[in-house]
């Protein structure tokens, strides 16, 4: 499957969730298998969006490939905004300071929804790009 | 997919129906509606979902906003399709909210 190079904003959400499930539907992926794979790259694209790019006061692209193997279906995403690790613990500080309740529910909720939703999550730092994988299982054929 | 939805109330319930795709582009809108509902005397809010075809982490975020707003308010989340109720349920939200089927008078317009 071909590649996608879409903005990091918002806008480009749609795009992405169209590219993950085309690659969901070439690779046999189930209806629930599909939906849970596009909440896992829809959770960590928002990340990048908000997170890496606008909090991080830069602007940049997201590059989203796909590769089908025998045993899964593959995606990765690459962004050039700061080091941001979705799975990383939360400092301490963060912990003591008087942050409010839904702030810390809602981060942990998205990368709960990552982890839940594929069989294989893996961030990286590769130079000076994030690149965030979600490997799914392809269903083996009777 | 674009995401729509509107609020209707009638004798202290408000009803938001929400269809389409709630990501965390559409989620401004929904909360809109919500902070709409939080600014008028009800008893309950429902949460109309049976056309609501996908909800990421920032459609919960709006739920637990409308839950810290409106305390006093019963919060119904009403025919959810299977894998939104999925998400609901393993992050555990379905303690905060009712969860129903399909509009039930009986229960959402007790007094």
């Amino acid at each position: 499957m071909k590649s996608l190079s879409v903005p990091g904003v918002l806008d480009s959400l749609d795009l992405i969730a169209e590219y993950v499930m085309e690659a969901a539907a070439e690779a046999g992926l189930d209806k629930k298998a599909t939906y849970k794979l596009r909440l896992a790259v829809d959770e960590i694209a928002t990340n990048i969006v908000t997170h890496g790019y606008e909090e991080g006061g830069c602007q940049g692209d997201m590059d989203i490939h796909s590769e089908i193997s025998d045993q899964y279906l593959t995606i990765y995403i690459e962004d050039t905004a700061r080091e941001f690790n979705p799975a990383a613990k939360i400092p301490e500080e963060l912990e003591r300071v008087n942050q409010p309740i839904n702030e810390r529910i809602i981060g942990g909720l998205g990368i709960f929804l990552v982890l839940d939703g594929v069989d294989d999550f893996i961030y990286e730092r590769v130079g000076n790009k994030n690149r965030n994988t979600f490997k799914s299982k392809i269903p083996e054929s009777k | 997919m674009a995401f729509n939805c509107e609020l209707k109330t009638i004798n202290a319930i408000a009803t938001i129906s929400v269809s389409g795709e709630l990501d965390r582009k559409a989620a401004p809108d929904f909360q809109a509606k919500v902070e709409e509902a939080s600014k008028q005397d009800i008893t309950a809010l429902v949460i109309d979902m049976k056309e609501l075809e996908y909800m990421a982490s920032a459609g919960l975020r709006v739920l637990i906003f409308a839950k810290q707003h409106m305390p006093n308010v019963t919060v119904y989340v009403v025919g959810a399709q299977e894998l939104v109720a999925d998400t609901i349920e393993k992050t555990g939200f379905n303690e905060s909210i009712v969860m129903l089927s399909k509009y039930d008078a009986a229960i959402i317009e007790k007094n």
